[in-house]
């Protein structure tokens, strides 16, 4: 009886894993084959002057695919190591810009009168495009490297302040009346009541921000050289390997899905459900 | 006890977006006791939970106050401790913590150790031991609830205040927790204040219910005081005799502000038609044998046939809400009491006057007076038995009950009773009670005997809870029961329809007086939409020989109900002339100088005459006669003052000219 339960249960499953793989992983592999199909026709029939996908690979496999980690000193670096290095950026100027951006946020939410007098400023700001910041910033700072950062950090910071900030002013009626009652104040509204309800949106923010800082990262560092994803491209350009720019877009792509999807899984662990 | 909670003349006026404003509460005034249970009750958006968080402090009022224990309330805090509809626990803490948070904020000088204790001690209150660490996203609605008011309990707070507290709930859970909370509540003393919208579960739990008008401009249209002992049991508190006459008058409350809602959206229309000035006309009447008319009317086709082709019966729960419908005009007109019309002109026990003039009346005799049984055990079988009765035993109160203050009922009772040297005031005590609630109050041994019209006294008879004493077939054969009424300015704003709604009426009387009619109207008086009772206790008087139910043989009274018959149907003055010397007798009025004219104008025998002459029906009535009563004496049609001088037992009789309000004109 036990036996055939068991053998049931492990049937749905295989079946349930069966309807996994055909609904959600089949259709992609095919898209992507019917792709590569057409991107090879279109090459082989000489409309598109790009490299086919046989041939990328051909060019990449070694030592760029099989081997992400070698290091031949200057800027010759697998693209693992390129892609760490260009992380290590967006880590900092990330940060950064999570923390002056919550912390900013939230002043400007809790006060009606900041949030009249700076809400303009921040509204013209955020639509400057990231780059146009860096001749400022290098000029100002001297360094590629920091400029760089900096160039991520005020990327970031917009979505993240303007949603702490709508966090704060949306904060339920529910929860200030609950602290009202209790008469909650200070450090203790803060902690208990307010931070906590404002996680959700401090959350939208840092993924809008965690996806900027990436697209940012790449155009800052074809500019301010160095090792980097970024610079690796240009390099590649500037050396007409059209092959290596196109596994290192892959890359790109694949890294900047990974950071979007960290950013959202750590805000499912953080935020409770009745929140979302 | 004194006021704990004092809510005083409270305005609530909201700045709308478009700079107009909305009044949402109106001079709210209420006193609360201290561990009273009160519940705030109304259709939604009545402003309640506006009042609510005034009390709470969330809410500021635009004028007036609340007073808690002689200081103003100014912000919130957490000596009136809420508990929100929609729970407002917060979803990042566990059930502890939320609990925590509170106790931890209001009891800062104890220990950890006590703060602990205290939440862990209302954890088990409410019965969330499991639940302890859960967070609300993985609670049931009914749990999350009970989060709610541990988290309240356990700051102690002098005032609980409650916003639709199971409003979410099944129906199962929010029995569950009513019990619980009642059960805190009694065992803590706390003073709450709640609001809903469910009728039952404020009766099960609230010292007095507070019903509020619907909005804008709310107030508190009515107070109901709900006597049901505690601690009470929700499965128990159905069976206590008050328990439905509370209900009905809470859902009646509710319903009225429904219809008055659906009136404001219609806006007082008017149909004219079929040559009147208004064919959709509401009448109320009260759940009686003797209401037979209106439904014969209604149901054979007499309205329709004379024109009134949208007629509404409204089944009203008392006489007072048949005084208050015709006066404010929710009603065109209303079967009423014989002496209504009259005090209802001139303002008796200290009313607004409103004149009301009747042209029919609709029927004659038709009441009893009922006994408790335990007085037919005791041996009486007579007006004396029962002076020798009530004298034997002087230190209760004999308390009789009636129907209203300008009923028939009333003054032949106070008639009956003084006749045997019975002070209807001093000797017995008398009050107001509704028709269809006399049994349910005699069973329950709140009173010792009533005078009611049929089918409540053959009831009493029939589950063999009372006895009928005296018919009024042997104190004053012919009298004028039930009248026509309404507003002398309706009247005159539509007088066509007036004399169509008599004629209709008139022909519906007389329907009503063939015998062989009976039958069928008996089956419609017995339809839940009119007076939904039983036949076996319809049939005595209006189609069977009526059973006294002590012991004699049920006799056949051809007379019992008068509708048609011995031109019952006019409405005599010397009729009217005995009312008014009875209401000045027990000091309801002082004796109008005037009668002449007051009786003129609330009698309008030329719509009679005009409605019976169209019908080719006779339009006199009895020339004016002397009335004499079973004990002799009588009222001569022109010395009233000499009749009620040679009554012995009276109030101070005070003889006054009485202005009533100039005639209005037709507009």
């Amino acid at each position: 009886m036990t036996a055939t339960l068991d053998r049931s249960r492990k049937n749905l499953q295989q079946k349930a894993i069966a309807k996994f793989i055909a609904k959600k992983v089949i259709p992609p592999i095919v898209a992507i084959a019917i792709f590569a199909l057409v991107w090879q026709l279109l090459v082989m029939a000489g409309i598109l002057n790009l490299p086919s996908p046989t041939t990328v690979i051909e060019e990449t496999w070694d030592p760029y695919i099989i081997n992400p980690f070698f290091d031949n000193g200057g800027t010759d670096k697998g693209l693992a190591l390129q892609i760490f290095a260009s992380l290590g950026r967006v880590a900092i100027g990330f940060s950064l810009s999570a923390i002056v951006g919550i912390t900013l946020g939230i002043l400007i939410g809790s006060n009606e009168f900041v949030y009249n007098a700076v809400d303009p400023i921040f509204q013209v700001l955020r639509t400057v495009p990231p780059l146009a910041w860096l001749p400022l910033s290098l000029a100002a700072l001297q360094q590629s490297n920091p400029s760089a950062i900096f160039v991520i950090f005020i990327t970031a910071i917009w979505p993240i302040i303007i949603n702490t900030t709508v966090g704060v002013q949306q904060l339920p009626q529910d929860y200030r009346n609950v602290a009202r009652v209790l008469k909650l104040r200070g450090s203790k509204y803060f902690f208990k009541i307010l931070f906590p309800a404002t996680v959700p949106y401090i959350f939208t923010g840092l993924r809008i921000g965690i996806g900027l800082s990436w697209l940012a990262i790449v155009a800052a560092e074809m500019l301010v050289g160095g090792v980097g994803i970024g610079f690796f491209i240009w390099d590649a350009y500037n050396s007409s390997l059209l092959s290596q720019i196109i596994i290192a877009l892959l890359y790109v792509g694949v890294v900047g899905l990974l950071l979007d999807r960290i950013v959202a899984f750590i805000a499912s662990k953080v935020v409770p459900e009745e929140q979302r | 006890m004194s006021v704990f909670v004092e809510v005083d003349h409270v305005d609530r006026i909201f700045t709308l977006p478009d700079g107009n404003t909305y009044t949402a509460l109106k001079n709210i005034e209420l006193k609360i006791k201290q561990g009273e249970f009160i519940s705030l009750i109304g259709h939604s958006g009545c402003g309640k939970s506006t009042l609510l968080n005034i009390i709470a402090g969330l809410d500021r009022a635009s004028r007036g106050g609340v007073i808690l224990e002689g200081r103003q309330v100014k912000e919130p805090g957490p000596d009136r401790m809420v508990v929100f509809q929609n729970y407002s626990l917060l979803p990042w803490m566990t059930v502890y913590e939320n609990i925590s948070l509170a106790v931890d904020e209001v009891y800062k000088n104890q220990t950890k150790a006590e703060r602990r204790s205290t939440v862990e001690h209302h954890i088990d209150l409410v019965g969330l031991r499991q639940a302890r660490d859960k967070r609300p996203s993985e609670l049931s609605g009914g749990m999350k609830q009970r989060v709610a008011i541990a988290r309240a309990l356990a700051i102690r707070p002098k005032l609980l205040l409650l916003d639709e507290p199971f409003g979410a709930l099944d129906a199962l859970t929010r029995g569950g927790l009513q019990e619980q909370l009642m059960k805190i509540c009694e065992e803590s003393h706390v003073t709450c204040v709640m609001v809903t919208h469910d009728v039952d579960e404020a009766l099960l739990l609230s010292d007095r219910i507070v019903m509020l008008t619907n909005g804008p401009e709310a107030q508190i249209g009515q107070i109901l005081d709900v006597s049901i002992p505690r601690p009470r049991q929700r499965m128990e508190v159905v069976n206590h005799p008050s328990y439905y006459a509370l209900r009905n008058e809470l859902i009646y409350f509710l319903n009225q502000q429904k219809r008055i809602k659906q009136r404001k959206a219609k806006q007082h229309v008017v149909i004219a038609g079929n040559g009147l000035e208004k064919v959709n006309l509401e009448i109320g009447f009260i759940p009686l044998t003797d209401c037979a008319p209106l439904v014969v009317a209604k149901e054979k086709g007499f309205f329709a046939k004379h024109g009134l082709t949208d007629v509404t019966l409204s089944r009203e729960p008392s006489w007072k809400e048949i005084a208050k419908g015709v006066g404010t005009g929710r009603l065109d007109a209303a079967q009423m009491v014989a002496g209504m019309p009259l005090a209802m002109t001139l303002g008796a026990g200290g009313k607004t006057p409103v004149p009301i003039v009747s042209a029919l009346t609709l029927s004659r005799n038709g009441n009893a007076i009922t006994l408790s049984k335990k007085f037919f055990e005791q041996g009486v079988k007579t007006l004396a038995d029962l002076k020798a009765a009530i004298a034997a035993d002087s230190d209760t109160v004999h308390t009789l009950g009636m129907v209203h203050p300008a009923s028939m009922h009333n003054l032949l009772l106070r008639y009956w009773l003084a006749s045997g040297g019975i002070h209807p005031d001093e000797d017995v005590s008398l009050t107001v009670i509704p028709p269809p609630q006399m049994v349910a109050n005699l069973r329950a041994g709140n009173i010792d005997g009533y005078c009611v019209g049929e089918p409540w006294n053959s009831r009493a008879v029939y589950e063999e809870l009372g006895f009928v004493i005296a018919t009024d077939l042997d104190l004053w054969a012919g009298h004028p029961e039930k009248v026509l009424g309404v507003r002398e300015e309706w009247a005159n704003q539509y007088p066509q329809t007036h004399v169509a709604l008599v004629k209709a009426l008139l022909e519906a009387c007389d329907y009503c007086d063939d015998r062989r009619n009976r039958e069928e109207i008996l089956e419609l008086l017995c339809r839940p939409e009119y007076v939904g009772s039983e036949p076996a206790y319809t049939r005595p008087g209006f189609l069977d020989p009526y059973n006294r139910g002590d012991g004699s043989a049920p006799q056949q009274l051809l007379h019992f109900n008068q509708f048609h018959v011995d031109k019952a149907n006019y409405r005599d003055r010397t009729d009217l002339l005995w009312i008014l010397t009875q209401l000045a007798r027990w000091g309801l009025i002082p004796f109008p100088k005037n009668w002449v004219e007051v009786l003129d104008r609330v009698s309008r025998t030329d719509v009679f005459g005009i409605a019976a002459r169209e019908l080719g029906f006779m339009d006199i009535g009895h020339d004016p006669q002397p009335i004499k009563l079973f004990d002799g004496k009588i009222l001569y049609p022109d010395r009233p003052i000499d009749y009620l001088n040679s009554l012995e037992i009276k109030h101070q009789i005070r003889i006054e000219e009485i202005a009533i309000d100039p005639i209005v004109a037709s507009v």
